[in-house]
């Protein structure tokens, strides 16, 4: 061979394992992933096996038994995390101190929870929305058909429900909630609030997210994908809405008084040909993380001449989930395949 | 990578003995695993945790395709399927009033559908006594005919045998591809049911010749018909691609369901294709086996055919 420079080919530079890979350690879990939050500084995981497992720094995996069935969807609440299984049952978890059954739907699936800091709760069956509000009453939120996602604003006040053909925006008032809606063609998946609670964006059934500005129900058309978007977060200080479903992480400016509307995101982690399937902010940076259906993770700072670098290398199965602690910069990837890698970012986050 | 699950969709008319066929399914010692997914009114009175219940929620998609509907609560059922492991088959049970296209539509245009499962067949049970009495009511009966790959013709028993020979005949005029399996009691054999693969390129391949002969007479112009087209002569391909994605773009909802193995002129292989209104899976699939004679077949089942001048654009598609 000759001398000078010798570029690796990226199966060869995928060879050697990553500093992040040689600090973190990996887990193979016999079961399909179906969710993951952070809570405080360890990380809880949900499986069809109906297993939550959770990852804490230098301790080793915790298993505990949740549902009968497969866990269908999961959120942070108060110290530990709501549950809702395809066994009809709506779960409290905290790894240290237990588990605490909060509903149970005989013969139905809960296919979505939410939950908000101040100690409000929904979950989902159906067309309906089981929402517990801070004082602890119940109240049956209906919908014309199925719910597809939940969340609540930043301040706990206000439920958005995803559906076909739109978003119930549910109000809290002096003794009931209040609906309105904010319609657009099609079906709807996962919500999420702006961090300044000013616009609501949805996954959608088609390879599109669909966005509304609140305050004089603006639509926001984001498109272009070549596959649906699984996986949305908001990243930095100038919120960019980071999303998968396309061949590098899709980041949308919301930054002015409208949005993304008339802007151009910013494309980062290009990989080649690979699919973008998950991604997440790292907290308190301007950077993210992105999962590829190769099994890669790559890290970028928000900035579109910011070369990516490889957290994890390519294992076979599509990365599903990603979070990172808020605190202490751990990460848990997880793939489809049920193989994990939980392993602290270190210096590559700060 | 991970491999896909067949789905049977089973179809069919109250009391025409969907229940008896799922309740076999789920009780009889198989050594298989099947989730089921039963419509709202489901009659089953089984409580096994493979059974969900359905709403039937059609949505539209907004791709502009008037025909694009799809089953909205079949993605989310099967999304949350998908996460339990060792399934080895689910089976859809339709409500007899149901439109099936936006069941198998589904598994054209959801990506993640698509993705881990596979449409097997679609299952329609028909009740030998009171078919006729079904055609001649509804819409929907003659649609599920047309969509089936397999009409079970159940209650063979309690009709004489002209009786059934005119029902087949029916059948036939609507559906000319489809299997016909008569049973009394929905006691078939469920390996002749489950697992057929019907909905592969392949299956396209095994369609009897003697089916193709000629065109069915129609009564009247709503009723579901079928017409066979043939040609000795191989297709100019341009011309056909262009004919082909016309009439599914133009005609796609009056077309139910489209089958055929083409000829095409310069190439080596067959080419198959195989459609649900306007949704169509087309590919080329291995040449010609050696010693049987080239040659184009293709099925329409559908509304109107005769009024699609479907012959003569066939016949212009003739390479030269």
């Amino acid at each position: 061979m000759q001398g000078g420079v010798t570029i690796l080919p990226p199966r060869a530079r995928e060879t050697e394992p990553t500093a992040i890979e040689k600090l973190g350690r990996y887990f193979d879990c016999d079961a399909v992933p179906t969710g993951a939050v952070a809570v405080g500084n360890s990380v809880y995981a949900s499986f069809g096996d109906g297993q939550v497992r959770v990852f804490r720094p230098d301790l080793p995996m915790q298993e505990v038994h949740a549902h009968q069935g497969a866990i269908l969807s999961m959120a942070l609440h108060n110290s530990g995390v709501l549950t809702g299984g395809d066994d009809g049952r709506v779960l409290y978890l905290d790894a240290d101190k237990g588990t605490v059954e909060l509903a149970r739907f005989a013969g139905k699936w809960v296919d979505c929870v939410a939950a908000h800091s101040k100690g409000a709760w929904a979950a989902s069956v159906g067309k309906t929305a089981h929402l517990s509000d801070v004082e602890g009453r119940i109240h049956a939120l209906d919908h014309p058909s199925t719910v597809g996602g939940m969340a609540f604003d930043r301040k706990g006040e206000r439920l958005a429900v995803a559906h076909y053909g739109g978003v119930t925006l549910w109000t809290r008032g002096r003794r009931d909630w209040k609906a309105s809606s904010l319609k657009w063609a099609g079906s709807h998946g996962a919500v999420t609030w702006s961090p300044d609670n000013r616009f609501l964006v949805t996954t959608m059934q088609e390879n599109a997210l669909h966005g509304w500005r609140l305050r004089d129900k603006a639509d926001m058309r984001m498109s272009g994908y070549p596959a649906k978007v699984k996986s949305m977060d908001w990243v930095g200080k100038l919120p960019h809405l980071a999303s998968s479903g396309a061949q590098e992480a899709i980041c949308w400016p919301f930054d002015g008084a409208n949005g993304p509307m008339g802007q151009k995101p910013l494309t980062l982690c290009f990989d080649g040909d690979t699919l973008a399937t998950a991604v997440t902010a790292l907290p308190g940076h301007d950077a993210l993380l992105c999962g590829f259906d190769n099994g890669v993770v790559l890290y970028s700072e928000l900035d579109p001449m910011a070369d990516p670098r490889v957290i994890k290398r390519r294992s076979g199965a599509a990365i599903t989930h990603l979070v990172v602690t808020p605190d202490t910069g751990w990460m848990l990837a997880v793939a489809e395949d049920g193989l994990l890698l939980w392993a602290p970012l270190g210096r590559t986050g700060s | 990578m991970t491999e896909q699950i067949p789905v049977t969709v089973l179809t069919g008319f109250l009391g025409a003995g969907k229940t008896t066929l799922l309740n076999r399914i789920l009780t009889e010692n198989h050594g298989r695993k099947f989730a089921v997914i039963i419509n709202e009114f489901g009659e089953t009175g089984i409580d096994n945790d493979l059974v969900t219940h359905a709403d039937e929620e059609v949505f539209e998609m907004n791709n502009g395709c008037i025909c694009c509907t799809v089953r909205g609560d079949l993605i989310r059922i099967i999304g949350g399927l998908m996460k339990r492991k060792g399934l080895d088959g689910i089976l859809i049970e339709t409500t007899g009033l149901a439109d099936p296209a936006p069941v198998a539509q589904t598994f054209y245009v959801d990506a993640d559908v698509a993705a881990r499962t596979r449409l097997d067949a679609i299952l329609t049970v028909a009740d030998a006594v009171n078919l006729s009495t079904h055609l001649d009511e509804s819409h929907e009966a003659a649609e599920q005919i047309a969509f089936a790959d397999i009409v079970l013709l159940n209650k063979t028993d309690l009709v004489d045998a002209s009786a059934l020979a005119a029902v087949e005949a029916r059948l036939r005029s609507i559906n000319p591809t489809a299997k016909i399996i008569r049973t009394a009691r929905c006691d078939v054999d469920l390996d002749q049911v489950l697992g057929l693969k019907a909905f592969e390129l392949e299956r396209v391949l095994e369609i009897e010749p003697d089916f193709l002969t000629e065109d069915h007479a129609h009564e009247h112009d709503d009723a579901v018909t079928s017409i066979s087209l043939h040609s000795d002569v191989p297709m100019s391909p341009d011309a056909f691609q262009m004919w082909f994605s016309r009439l599914l773009r133009e005609k796609g909802q009056d077309l139910l369901r489209s089958k055929g193995i083409i000829d095409m002129k310069g190439e080596d292989q067959r080419y198959v294709i195989q459609g649900v209104h306007m949704l169509m899976d087309g590919n080329l699939l291995g040449p010609w086996p050696s010693g049987k004679k080239r040659e184009t077949k293709l099925v329409f089942i559908g509304r109107n055919l005769d009024t699609m001048g479907l012959r003569e654009g066939f016949e212009a598609c003739k390479a030269a």
